[in-house]
């Protein structure tokens, strides 16, 4: 049975196409103001992309913040209860994830059987989330991809202490204006992004192996922040982004 | 439940509370006295002649209360605030400050400072479950019925406050025949439906609210279980206020309900009743220092966890939901250890901080959602 699972975040849509277990095709279009017309974009796209039609796909699950506005979905569940079980599809091995979106960040406990058992979300903050690197980037004059493997050159990362963006943001030309290494500045970014992140981890205690998921799984500076103060390897895989996507995909081939 | 005109009455009055008091001020002449706390003894206002409700602090945009309160107050009581400052209770004639909390008793003194009105101080025991609170709080209570007597050159009667009595016990009565039912038969009747009944009840003529929702007992009588959802997850909340109809609107598009609440907005409003055969000052007090204590009161975690474990085993509840409002540190304290509590129990839950003025967001819903998937 061929099911279709659609992520709709903040940023961007993930799309992807399963046929029972295996994956046939995926999809990512940046979401605008309207992510109904962004899921309508994305599907046709995806159509076209993997030469299938609309009636060959049997099933669709949606999720992400615009999981309520696709009319064409069977069901919507959230991304967290998703994120967990594409990444249980991934790693097997996994029982806590780390998934930072574009507007909020979230630690997922699972079960053995890669049911969710326990969660955490911040969502009140742009600190700990994809925009506090977009911000930072873009004071770094770096772009977002090069950011992470900047981050990694540091020696002496910088002390940011702010757990504010906008505030982050005019410590860091402070910190500019101080003559501080660009690298070192960008690993301070990271570190701080990392150590909120962490508190989060604690609060819903840890249990190894950690995996992390989402579009900011591609960051290595992050990876490596993280894997410094928890002591601990996180994984990471080429779907990270697509992993909530993925579980939607899944949950449809139960329908 | 179907609709009917008694529902849609509810409806109506919880949406636009104060035109409700307005016009009732113009068409029976009561004095109107607004009150902070589900900790008022609103039978003394009733006899005295007068009408009790309670003040939501509903108004958006603080433009006023933010220049006497900080910004990481409870919302609610910024927002108390803003309706005395801002003019939308222009018709009151008094107000009533229990004193539960902190930021009750500074509002009380800002109040007297700010707003022109009759000023009332209900002085609360620290502790409300002992021998001592009751006798010290029947004293309060006689206090705050000797102001009213001198504010409005009255004397109250005896039998007043018997009737005044009769009929708060008939509404709480009623009140609690509702949530009984609602647990019995989960989604017969809508949570947001229910919010504007508990909310509506605050502010009406207590006679009227009486009969309204003994119509819609009556009705309910005919439960068609085939229109009720089957089987539905239980959910209680527990908090300090929740009476954002969205929060039902996300539960119940997950086939769950809210079987019961321990809320100020909910069953501490109406919970415990009046010992008719005492005499009133020390019946009305009575229901006070017996009912379940508030944790502004604080009176220990293990307090709180046997109550929330009466509560849970009595309703047979799937999950919790705590609903706190931000800053509303009572409920913050306590926090920590129930969480402790109910992971060994293995009692799923959730806590969302709210503000009074801002809706339920995406962000909120997906938490929501969540814990009801994963149910």
């Amino acid at each position: 049975m061929i099911t279709l699972g659609i992520d709709v975040g903040s940023l961007t849509a993930k799309a992807v196409l399963m046929d029972g277990d295996k994956i046939i095709e995926k999809h990512l279009i940046s979401v605008g103001y309207n992510s109904k017309t962004a899921a309508d974009k994305l599907l046709s796209e995806l159509l076209d992309k993997a030469f299938i039609e609309r009636k060959a796909i049997a099933k669709v699950v949606a999720t992400g913040y615009g999981r309520n506005s696709i009319g064409f979905a069977d069901k919507a569940t959230t991304e967290i209860i998703c994120h967990g079980k594409g990444i249980h599809f991934l790693l097997p091995e996994v029982r806590t994830i780390i998934d930072i979106g574009g507007q909020d960040s979230k630690v997922i406990v699972l079960d053995g059987n890669g049911t969710v058992a326990n969660f955490v979300m911040n969502d009140k903050c742009a600190a700990g989330t994809g925009r506090f690197l977009d911000v930072m980037a873009r004071a770094m004059e770096t772009e977002i991809n090069d950011f992470g493997p900047l981050a990694l050159k540091g020696k002496n990362p910088s002390e940011i202490s702010s757990v504010c963006t906008v505030f982050a943001e005019s410590e860091i030309i402070s910190l500019v204006a101080k003559g501080e290494k660009r690298e070192d500045i960008t690993s301070g970014i990271h570190f701080s992004i990392a150590r909120r992140i962490v508190s989060m981890v604690k609060r819903v205690g840890l249990i190894p192996p950690l995996a992390m998921s989402g579009g900011v799984a591609l960051n290595v500076g992050l990876i490596h922040a993280l894997e410094s103060i928890l002591e601990t390897p996180v994984s990471t895989t080429p779907l990270s982004q697509f992993s909530g996507a993925l579980g939607a995909a899944l949950l449809a081939q139960e329908l | 439940m179907k609709e009917n005109k008694a529902l849609r009455r509810f409806r109506e009055v919880a949406a636009a509370p104060y035109d409700y008091l307005r016009n009732l001020k113009t068409v029976t002449g009561k004095e109107m006295i607004g009150s902070t706390c589900s900790y008022t003894p609103e039978e003394l206002i009733i006899a005295a002649g007068a009408h009790p409700f309670r003040i939501f602090g509903e108004s958006k945009g603080l433009s006023h209360a933010d220049a006497h309160l900080q910004a990481y107050g409870c919302s609610m009581v910024r927002g108390m605030l803003e309706d005395g400052l801002s003019g939308s209770l222009d018709f009151i004639d008094g107000v009533v400050f229990s004193h539960a909390c902190d930021s009750i008793q500074r509002l009380s003194d800002i109040w007297r400072l700010n707003v022109k009105s009759l000023h009332f101080d209900v002085l609360l025991p620290v502790k409300l479950d002992t021998p001592l609170a009751k006798s010290y709080f029947t004293k309060v209570i006689g206090r705050f019925k000797k102001d009213l007597e001198k504010s409005f050159s009255i004397e109250i009667s005896e039998s007043e406050m018997k009737k005044a009595i009769h009929v708060m016990n008939e509404l709480r009565n009623n009140l609690i025949r509702l949530y009984t039912l609602q647990s019995q038969y989960p989604g017969f009747i809508s949570g947001s439906d229910i919010s504007a009944i508990v909310k509506a009840s605050m502010v009406m003529e207590k006679q009227e609210a009486v009969d309204l929702l003994t119509h819609i007992l009556d009705e309910a009588g005919e439960i068609k279980l085939a229109d009720m959802p089957s089987n539905p997850k239980r959910i209680l909340i527990s908090g300090s206020i929740c009476s954002h109809p969205d929060i039902s609107r996300i539960i119940e598009g997950k086939n769950a309900v809210v079987v019961w609440d321990d809320l100020c907005s909910g069953t501490r409003y109406f919970e415990g009743l009046v010992p008719d055969d005492k005499e009133p000052l020390e019946a009305i007090a009575s229901r006070f220092t017996s009912r379940y204590v508030c944790p502004a009161k604080h009176l220990g975690v293990e307090f709180q966890m046997e109550n929330l474990k009466k509560l849970i085993t009595q309703h047979k509840v799937d999950a919790v939901l705590f609903m706190f409002l931000k800053f509303c540190e009572p409920f913050s304290f306590d926090y920590p250890d129930i969480k402790k509590a109910l992971e060994k129990m293995k009692i799923p839950f959730l806590m969302v901080e709210m503000d009074r003025h801002n809706g339920v967001d995406e962000q909120m819903r997906t938490r929501i959602d969540t814990m009801l998937e994963i149910l």
